[in-house]
């Protein structure tokens, strides 16, 4: 058996078919994601009654258990409360009427949303807390303090870290072809499947997911130089 | 003006506080002396809140809180009367001089930004430092740092300064050039509690010195009583430690 290279350009094209689906999943995770994360992390530093010991059960049970479960537990339980709920209020609506790519989203959010709550906790417990406390001097309210000083300083502290979690949604996003979503990983087995040559397909696959983490490490290299500019030093 | 009553504060079962109370003039610029653990940071930082007091009261101008049972707006509207100057200047990092200044102008006070820009220039220009407007702290000495940390103070226009051992942290050589800058801004009436252990400073640049020790005040008076002629035996013990230095420098 052969490689045949002229094969992984031509799947290498047809794989592009599903880049927008790949970017779509990883794009909704890491941004709901990131809001669950902030609202988590939050919860988790103010010790908010009630709600701490829930993100903090949360985390735990999302960080021990693998993404892959999640998608699965959504995809299959998600319809069953939805239904059950719908069902003992007459509603009309199924949860047939939700697109599978939607139960994605959701799952992915979710096990993001876990992971960035850590990450963003970290940056913001790394803010001296001499800034919060200048913050009140000035008369600034929390939400205020938080807004304008702590988090701009906290975000640029985890950004490393958010585009390491950035890429593990972009690559964790294949996981959305056990659901019978067409990104990427799925679209290269349609591809191998017609004349029998996984290997090529996959290969173009691979490169293909290779370039967009380059395109993302340079992004995150760009934007840190500019975001840490104020760290520059050197007394002027 | 400014008066205390009665605070404590205890952290766990430490009482750092004992029953404080303090009158401060308008225009007046008090100084509070003391031996490391006296209570004195911690009585300046309960006056913006910083710590919470667990029992007492607090005025300053108009306003009154009682601290066993303050809320949040009671904090916030208190914070918004005082303005602090840090031991380690506490800049804003990710904002340039001049930003740091109109950081409260705009978000506080909400003044319009032209204005609030004019008026940061001008308070820079006031501690020396119109040439470093878009200079970030990193990029700043010690000494100009809490020059910007005074006038991020000053420009807020409030009824009292609180300075938490604001040369603390610095160089010798640089402490002069904060030091002038304190004195001038004292010499416009504004009302100032300095805790410091520059005693030469605080005996030139302030009337009323308190002096604390264990979580009391121990004596409090003019400059020149306390220093000339101080009736606590404490006071007496303190203020010979701390002199004495002086007399081998010659």
């Amino acid at each position: 058996m052969q490689l045949d290279f002229s094969f992984i350009g031509t799947a290498l094209l047809s794989l592009f078919k599903a880049l927008p689906n790949t970017l779509l999943i990883t794009a909704v995770s890491v941004l709901v994601g990131f809001l669950i994360g902030t609202a988590v992390a939050l919860i988790r530093i103010y010790r908010v009654p009630v709600l701490h010991p829930i993100a903090s059960g949360y985390v735990l049970f999302v960080r021990g258990t693998p993404m892959l479960m999640h998608l699965l537990l959504i995809y299959f339980g998600l319809p069953m409360l939805i239904d059950s709920i719908a069902g003992a209020l007459g509603w009309g609506f199924r949860s047939t009427a939700i697109p599978l790519i939607g139960f994605v989203y959701i799952s992915f959010s979710i096990t993001a949303g876990a992971y960035m709550s850590e990450v963003v906790r970290a940056g913001i417990t790394a803010v001296n807390r001499g800034q919060l406390e200048a913050a009140y001097s000035i008369g600034m309210t929390t939400p205020q303090a938080l807004r304008r000083i702590v988090m701009p300083q906290a975000l640029a502290v985890s950004l490393p870290n958010l585009s390491n979690n950035l890429i593990g949604m972009l690559h964790g996003s294949t996981l959305a072809f056990t659901v019978s979503v067409v990104e990427i990983n799925a679209q290269a087995q349609i591809v191998a499947a017609s004349n029998w040559k996984f290997l090529e397909a996959y290969i173009a696959a691979a490169l293909l997911f290779w370039g967009m983490t380059i395109l993302i490490e340079r992004g995150t290299a760009l934007l840190e130089r500019r975001i840490n500019n104020y760290n520059r030093g050197g007394v002027a | 003006m400014i008066k205390l009553s009665r605070i404590s504060k205890s952290f766990g079962k430490n009482q750092v506080l004992k029953d404080i109370t303090l009158s401060v003039e308008k225009g007046e610029v008090v100084v509070i002396l003391g031996p490391s653990g006296s209570g004195k940071t911690t009585l300046l930082r309960c006056l913006n809140y910083l710590e919470r007091p667990n029992d007492g009261t607090i005025a300053i101008g108009d306003y009154t809180v009682d601290c066993k049972h303050a809320g949040k707006k009671d904090i916030h509207q208190l914070r918004q009367k005082s303005a602090m100057v840090f031991q380690h200047y506490n800049l804003f990092k990710h904002k340039t001089a001049l930003e740091n200044v109109m950081e409260g102008l705009v978000i506080v006070q909400k003044l319009p930004k032209e204005e609030a820009r004019k008026r940061s220039v001008e308070v820079l220009e006031k501690v020396g430092l119109g040439a470093k407007l878009d200079a970030y702290p990193s990029q700043l000495s010690g000494g100009q740092q809490q020059r910007v940390g005074i006038a991020r103070a000053l420009a807020l226009n409030p009824e009292v300064i609180l300075f938490d051992e604001p040369t603390s942290a610095l160089d010798p050589e640089l402490v002069g050039e904060v030091l002038d800058v304190i004195r001038k801004i004292a010499n416009e009436g504004i009302t100032m509690i300095v805790v410091t252990h520059e005693m030469s400073f605080a005996r030139e640049v302030s009337n009323h010195v308190v002096f604390m020790d264990g979580g009391v005040i121990v004596e409090e008076g003019k400059p020149n009583e306390l220093f000339g002629a101080p009736k606590e035996e404490r006071t007496k013990q303190f203020l010979k430690r701390i002199t004495s230095d002086w007399v081998y420098n010659i």
